[in-house]
């Protein structure tokens, strides 16, 4: 078969295709739609053939691209929607978790030793503490939670402003997640450098609160919503810590490869630990400036804790069973 | 085809067993693309603010609207790119207003997890600034792949095939055997010179072909005659046919 006898030859087949394929891109798929599947393999072996005979390009190209189209075509697949994001939270992501629980508890040291370190030192060394949150930092703590404070003060009495609390505390938050994970990247530092540093600060917000004002109204205050907001954190930097240590130590595998799969490994978590600052967000603006005595909010906020590590803990079980 | 070195191409074998070959697209495309994105993006925000100023203010108040507004920018920020790109274009307005199109490294479109994740990175290609680390770390990888795009798999190509010029010429010139037996790339090479020669210069023709004088072994135009010819012996030699074939004007090209 001379070249142009070959390009006669497979030209209806590629006709077809293309028709086949302009015909489901537009979403009016007629009767011959069945046909699509092995009319593309044929293609592709035309393809195969041209390329190995070195037959023309304006015949390789055209035959590249349909194989390109016909491909996105045939490997579409719904994204799953609403369910495949729910069994993502409840299944796969405290799966994940456990998975890796040793990074977990790593991260999860890393974040708390510094913090409690800080805060039990700061009522005999100040210093530290008030370095650590500058003049303006102390100015604002005393303002929210000094002496004269009480629970009391974070009432919000409308619905506006609890909702436009909410949607700061997404914007802020889930923010910060995500650009924890993302500087996990540079071999796990950023991550590492985030977590370190809200630690450190949260720590002395404590022990200067501890020092020097109303420890009763920061504890009612942040009780509930710390339980998914700092657990989110957490995690968050694990899955930032996930794809660093891939580029680290790669392990058996080639150092690309180990990063794509950290990656697919670290996405349930990331998605969790979002997830979990977003319920953090709802609680922050509508649950945690109600009025309310403190050991109600102090039982809410242990049942919250309880409710968090018990999620991570059993959630998705069964289906690790079934599957 | 052996022919990928020197050009953009970059071949991937498809789970049917075809290799298809890739046009990835460079920084400076990207960049643009980026730039139109960005303009996009700032006029979205510009409407929605006025919008939001004029209309929904005065119906829900402040607070409401402030709160809407951060949550709408924090869905811009961090989604307008996964939502585009995951779509069945695979691509954002930028994008495919320069004709790109985000592929997964598989050859097949892009899942939401990949573009969630090649989207988050983001903020670690743009380090220390205007994405230096990205446009670095595409310059060290063959495909163009930024940070983002090595750990989702991604690869941002041109989304239509190059316009190929399909010139009807009659190639003039003896069909003759090769001297010495060609290895399939120079095969590659020969046949892409007599496909690509008629969209060039005479001298560029005799310019190219004298570099090929080994094989030749003539200057000039006596030397491009030989070599178009070789090439078309490649094309259709002549054992293959039954009757002799016309010793000159054999038409190339079937419009």
């Amino acid at each position: 078969m001379t070249p142009a006898q070959f390009e006669k030859h497979i030209e209806p087949r590629w006709q077809k295709l293309e028709q086949l394929l302009t015909d489901v891109e537009h979403a009016k798929p007629r009767e011959n739609v069945v046909e699509l599947p092995a009319t593309f393999r044929q293609v592709c072996h035309d393809l195969s053939v041209a390329q190995h005979r070195m037959s023309p390009q304006r015949l390789t190209q055209r035959l590249n691209a349909l194989a390109i189209r016909g491909y996105r075509v045939l490997e579409r697949r719904s994204s799953g929607g609403w369910e495949a994001f729910v069994r993502l939270f409840l299944v796969e992501f405290p799966q994940a978790v456990r998975a890796d629980w040793k990074l977990f508890w790593w991260c999860t040291a890393l974040f708390y030793l510094p913090a409690v370190l800080i805060a039990a030192i700061t009522p005999a060394h100040p210093e530290w503490a008030m370095s650590l949150l500058g003049p303006q930092g102390m100015v604002q703590i005393e303002s929210m939670y000094g002496e004269s404070s009480t629970p009391a003060d974070y009432v919000r009495d409308s619905f506006g402003s609890g909702f436009a609390a909410f949607c700061f505390y997404i914007w802020n938050n889930v923010d910060i997640d995500f650009q924890t994970f993302a500087g996990g990247i540079l071999g796990g530092v950023g991550s590492l450098f985030v977590l370190l540093f809200n630690s450190i600060y949260l720590g002395s917000v404590f022990g200067y609160v501890h020092y020097s004002g109303n420890p009763m109204t920061l504890y009612t205050w942040v009780i509930a919503h710390g339980a998914p907001e700092l657990t989110g954190i957490v995690i968050s930097a694990m899955a930032g810590m996930r794809v660093g240590w891939s580029v680290l130590r790669p392990g058996r595998l080639e150092r690309r490869a180990a990063l794509v799969l950290a990656g697919r490994k670290a996405l349930p978590l990331l998605i969790g630990a979002a997830v979990l600052t977003s319920i953090a967000a709802v609680l922050e603006g509508f649950w945690s400036p109600l009025e309310l005595p403190p050991t109600m909010k102090f039982s809410a906020g242990g049942v919250c804790w309880l409710a968090v590590a018990a999620f991570l803990m059993f959630s998705g079980r069964r289906q690790a069973d079934a599957a | 085809m052996a022919t990928a070195r020197a050009d953009t191409l970059q071949p991937v074998e498809l789970a049917d067993g075809v290799e298809i070959q890739l046009r990835v697209a460079g920084p400076a495309v990207r960049s643009m693309a980026y730039t139109i994105d960005l303009l996009v993006r700032l006029g979205i925000y510009l409407g929605v603010w006025i919008a939001a100023l004029f209309l929904v203010l005065p119906g829900i108040g402040m607070e409401l609207t402030a709160g809407l507004m951060l949550l709408f920018m924090f869905f811009m920020e961090w989604f307008y790119n996964v939502i585009f790109e995951a779509g069945a274009k695979g691509a954002t307005p930028g994008q495919r207003s320069m004709k790109l199109r985000v592929m997964s490294m598989t050859g097949g479109p892009v899942t939401l997890a990949q573009a969630v994740m090649r989207n988050f990175l983001r903020v670690v290609d743009f380090m220390p600034g205007l994405y230096l680390t990205g446009i670095v770390c595409m310059l060290f990888t063959r495909r163009f792949q930024r940070l983002g795009d090595l750990v989702a798999n991604t690869v941002v190509t041109y989304a239509d095939p190059p316009p190929s010029p399909t010139p009807v010429v009659e190639i003039r010139a003896e069909r003759r055997a090769p001297a010495q037996v060609l290895t399939r790339e120079e095969q590659a090479a020969l046949l892409q010179f007599i496909e690509r020669a008629p969209l060039w210069a005479d001298e560029r023709r005799v310019e190219l072909s004298t570099l090929a004088e080994p094989l030749t072994r003539a200057p000039g135009t006596e030397g491009l005659r030989r070599l178009c010819g070789m090439a078309l012996w490649l094309q259709e030699p002549e054992e293959k046919r039954g009757t002799p074939p016309p010793l000159k004007g054999a038409p190339l090209f079937r419009s």
